[in-house]
């Protein structure tokens, strides 16, 4: 059945917002992303198609996920259940956007989207009518951590929208965690807007469980003298994709991402990246991990433009991969796209599996393989665990990741 | 501060191969249909089996689309607005050069081939194409005595029909690809090289294409066989004169080299590439790949891309042999309108196969510059290793550079490694070089030859020196 019958039979006409109507209008015109186009032509395509089984979930079921402690000194949100915030302190204030004023940035959004770029965005925005979406702005100094959680229940096909505004000379540590559970889908969809002189941290986990299924999607701008730092992990997802789209709106701003993937059985988990510089004094350094073992499929695709405007960019990427069995692939394609002239940009890969050399050194002082290799492999992820903000302490990431092996 | 007019200026050379040689030639009528491919079979009196090849592909051609995934824009081809067979009118049998048509000597004269008997000295065999024909090729003999055959492609097919049988279309099918597929069905001439078990090739031979007329389109076919332990060194090299209209050239190369054989293939490709405002210029789209069959058997391209007013040209080795090895070098060059989308395939099949790829890439004035590779390591290929690296040069503001390695493993126990990266010709290594008197124009062409080296290293002597007297030529007037 295609997607927009599905997304028909699960709201009511009377129901849908203007948004949802935008976006079902533009989705009919491509139900299921165009396999032509670049972005989508190594998606698994029953993969892509079990993710749109489900139906729309509206209502959140209680979620019987046993969190990490919550600790005072953290700011915990749930998206979906009508969350509110509004928070006003001494030093910042947290403030929920109003829904006109969503309504109005969605639709700014929508009309720079690209069908194919934007599918995701698309499905979740016309999946999600205001209930599941939070907005909100951010402001002042000394703001505590935030831990914001997006969720999918069983059998359902959940969508959630985040919205976030920074303002002037904010910075902030944002962690996002993103669960499925077994036999579910989850859109989820981000928009975030850095204001001049604002930093984030961001780390976005996203795991999942048997069968579960993940639209990732992030949406960045940066103003000038902005700093965004992305440090990701997705793991454990039937199939998985996630997207990255940074934009410098005027160059000079920093943004540092850090990503890994990690494959196994038959999954297929992809990370798209598309980092645009449309000013000059850019940088950025990039760095993507993917370990695929059994019969899975990994997948890294980033892009960076460089236009003319944008002279004096310094840009990296670089894509790691290790590839642990004989039946898993790995495609990577790190591509630059260059019209200005001087600029500094550079892009490498390297698919391997695990430095036999090390792996015998240890033995021969008395470890072994398993070991051995946990110890090598803990060494590949820390580097990008370490760079997630807030969790990395109460979420013993690298425990769920080597014990998983 | 660099004076980018200064640096424009350096790069305007007009193109010195731009001259029509007025020749009475022999054309058939504009159009492609099943007539026109059964009028050129029967003008080169083919045999039965490469009619019916031809025809197949036709009809392959016919279900086809134009690709348009490269990074390249061009106006709409009218296939039938193209002239599918031109011939300089001659004597029908040459048996010595004496009888070639004195133009046409003094053509490839001018373009520096050496056709003619004093310029033989060379020790480079010569097998010289014009539109769509064969029009001399020298040292035959000489190479006979070592049972190597080198002679044109309609030759071949009649002297040696079993090895064309044998071996057309089996490294590029003629459903392979859209203009392989026109290529199959019209194609009118090109090399045919074949080497014994066991020999080196004595001498270097050379393929020299030169299109003249303005409306008719060249589809050559070049084939080499290296058997069990023999080597060959071919060169390539193209030229046309300039025309206003854009002339379409869609050619076929295969490979093929058995076990402990190795093939070295370079290309000085310098087709007309239009004016500084974009008209004119050849259409190069071009198919050529090689089979790595035999065991520890190598196949190495390396190009000079300087000419055509679009490349769409992706070199590539099916690596099937054990320990076979692919090698690809290539300088592209592109200059004011020009739109190139270059680069190599690398598959590796066999166990324990290598690959190397080097691209340099060079974009100035308002052109577009694109390296494409794929690299690929099936599931059988244990122990494989491929190493890419690409760099780009950017000259100007307005010239753009962009890279797309795709790279897809399916065995764990390979190793990739690839990386680019991106420069412009800096400020203080320029002034470095004027202020110990060296001129502007020659410090920028240092600059660039360097930047080439890895790649000049690769060719073949004289053919290295003449890249980089080309590069000169082609950037003077275009750094800023």
């Amino acid at each position: 059945m295609e997607i927009i019958e599905k997304i028909k039979t699960n709201i009511s006409i009377d129901n849908q917002t203007e948004i949802q109507k935008i976006c079902l209008n533009k989705l009919q015109s491509s139900p299921l992303p165009n396999p032509k186009s670049e972005q989508w032509r190594l998606s698994n395509k029953s993969k892509l198609s079990t993710l749109l089984d489900y139906s729309v979930n509206e209502k959140d079921s209680k979620f019987d996920i046993t969190y990490p402690k919550n600790s005072q000194s953290t700011i915990r949100l749930v998206i979906g259940d009508n969350c509110q915030i509004n928070l006003i302190e001494e030093n910042y204030s947290i403030n929920q956007l109003s829904e006109d004023k969503l309504v109005e940035y969605i639709k700014e959004q929508i009309s720079c989207f690209d069908q194919n770029e934007n599918w995701s965005d698309l499905l979740n925005l016309s999946l999600n009518s205001t209930k599941n979406t939070l907005g909100f702005k951010v402001s002042g100094s000394e703001i505590p951590p935030i831990e914001i959680f997006s969720n999918a229940s069983s059998n359902s096909l959940n969508a959630k929208t985040l919205i976030i505004f920074l303002e002037k000379n904010c910075d902030i540590d944002l962690l996002q965690v993103n669960l499925g559970k077994d036999n579910s889908s989850l859109s989820q969809s981000t928009f975030l807007f850095l204001e001049e002189n604002s930093s984030v941290n961001h780390g976005v986990v996203s795991y999942g469980e048997n069968k579960s299924n993940l639209l990732n999607s992030l949406n960045i701008i940066q103003q000038k003298n902005s700093e965004y730092n992305l440090g990701s992990l997705h793991f454990k997802f039937n199939y998985a994709r996630f997207e990255i789209r940074i934009k410098q709106s005027e160059g000079n701003a920093r943004t540092n991402i850090k990503g890994m993937q990690i494959t196994k059985k038959d999954e297929q988990i992809s990370t798209y990246s598309k980092i645009e510089f449309n000013g000059p004094n850019g940088f950025l350094d990039q760095i993507n991990k993917s370990l695929a073992d059994d019969k899975s499929h990994a997948i890294f695709e980033g892009s960076i433009i460089v236009p003319k405007i944008a002279q004096k960019t310094d840009a990296s990427q670089l894509s790691r991969n290790l590839l642990l069995s004989n039946l898993a692939q790995i495609d990577t394609k790190p591509q630059l796209e260059i019209i200005a002239d001087d600029v500094k940009c550079k892009h490498g890969a390297t698919i391997s599996q695990l430095n036999e050399e090390e792996l015998f050194y240890m033995r021969t002082r008395g470890i072994t393989l398993t070991e051995a290799s946990k110890l090598q492999l803990s060494s590949y992820f820390q580097e990008i665990i370490s760079f997630i903000p807030v969790s990395k302490n109460r979420w013993d990431l690298l425990d769920k990741l080597l014990n998983e092996n | 501060m660099v004076n980018e007019n200064l640096v424009k200026d350096v790069v305007k050379e007009p193109y010195k191969y731009g001259f029509v040689t007025d020749i009475e030639t022999e054309k058939i009528e504009k159009g492609l249909n099943e007539d026109i491919i059964k009028l050129i079979s029967q003008k080169k009196e083919e045999p039965r089996f490469l009619l019916d090849f031809r025809l197949k592909a036709f009809k392959k051609w016919q279900k086809m689309k134009e690709p348009d995934w490269a990074a390249i824009g061009y106006k709409k081809i009218d296939y039938q607005d193209i002239i599918y067979y031109s011939a300089p009118k001659q004597k029908e049998k040459i048996s010595s050069l004496d009888e070639v048509d004195p133009k046409l000597l003094e053509t490839f004269d001018k373009l520096g081939i050496p056709l003619t008997e004093q310029k033989k000295l060379t020790n480079v065999a010569v097998d010289a194409v014009f539109d769509s024909v064969s029009i001399a090729t020298t040292f035959r003999e000489e190479l006979a005595e070592h049972g190597v055959i080198f002679c044109s492609i309609s030759e071949a097919v009649k002297n040696h029909a079993d090895l064309i049988e044998k071996y057309l279309g089996t490294v590029v099918p003629a459903s392979d690809n859209y203009f392989a597929a026109l290529n199959s069905a019209v194609f009118s001439d090109g090399s045919f090289v074949y080497i014994p078990k066991g020999v080196t090739c004595p001498m270097d031979l050379s393929s020299y294409f030169r299109i003249n007329s303005g409306d008719s389109g060249q589809f050559e076919r070049t084939l080499i066989i290296a058997e069990e332990s023999s080597s060959v060194s071919y060169l390539e090299g193209c030229t046309a004169p300039m025309f206003d209209t854009n002339t379409l050239h869609a050619a076929v190369v295969e490979l093929i080299a058995l076990d402990d054989a190795s093939i070295k293939y370079s290309t000085v490709q310098n087709w007309y590439a239009g004016d500084e405002k974009g008209i004119g210029g050849i259409f190069n789209f071009v198919t050529k790949r090689g089979k790595c069959l035999g065991k520890r058997s190598k196949i190495s391209w390396s190009q000079v891309e300087t000419g055509s007013a679009i490349t769409w040209k992706y070199p590539s080795c099916l690596l099937l042999g054990e320990e076979s090895v692919g090698e690809f070098y290539s300088v592209a060059l592109t200059n004011n309108l020009q739109q190139a989308d270059t680069g190599t395939k690398m598959i590796h099949i066999g166990p324990k196969t290598k690959s190397t790829i080097v691209s340099k890439g060079i974009s100035a004035g308002n052109s577009k510059n694109s390296y494409r590779g794929l690299v690929k390591i099936g599931t059988k290929a244990t122990g494989s290793r491929n190493y890419s690296q690409c760099d780009s040069m950017l000259i100007g503001d307005q010239a753009s550079a962009n890279t797309f390695p795709y790279i897809k493993s399916q065995q764990p126990n390979s190793e990739i490694e690839h990386e680019a990266s991106t420069c412009r010709i800096s400020e203080d290594q320029l002034f470095y070089l004027q202020s110990r008197g060296i001129e502007f124009e020659e410090a920028v062409s240092m600059m660039v030859s360097g930047f080439c080296r890895d790649v000049f290293n690769q060719l073949p002597m004289e053919f290295a020196a003449e890249a980089d007297k080309l590069l000169a030529l082609k950037l003077e007037g275009s750094v800023g």
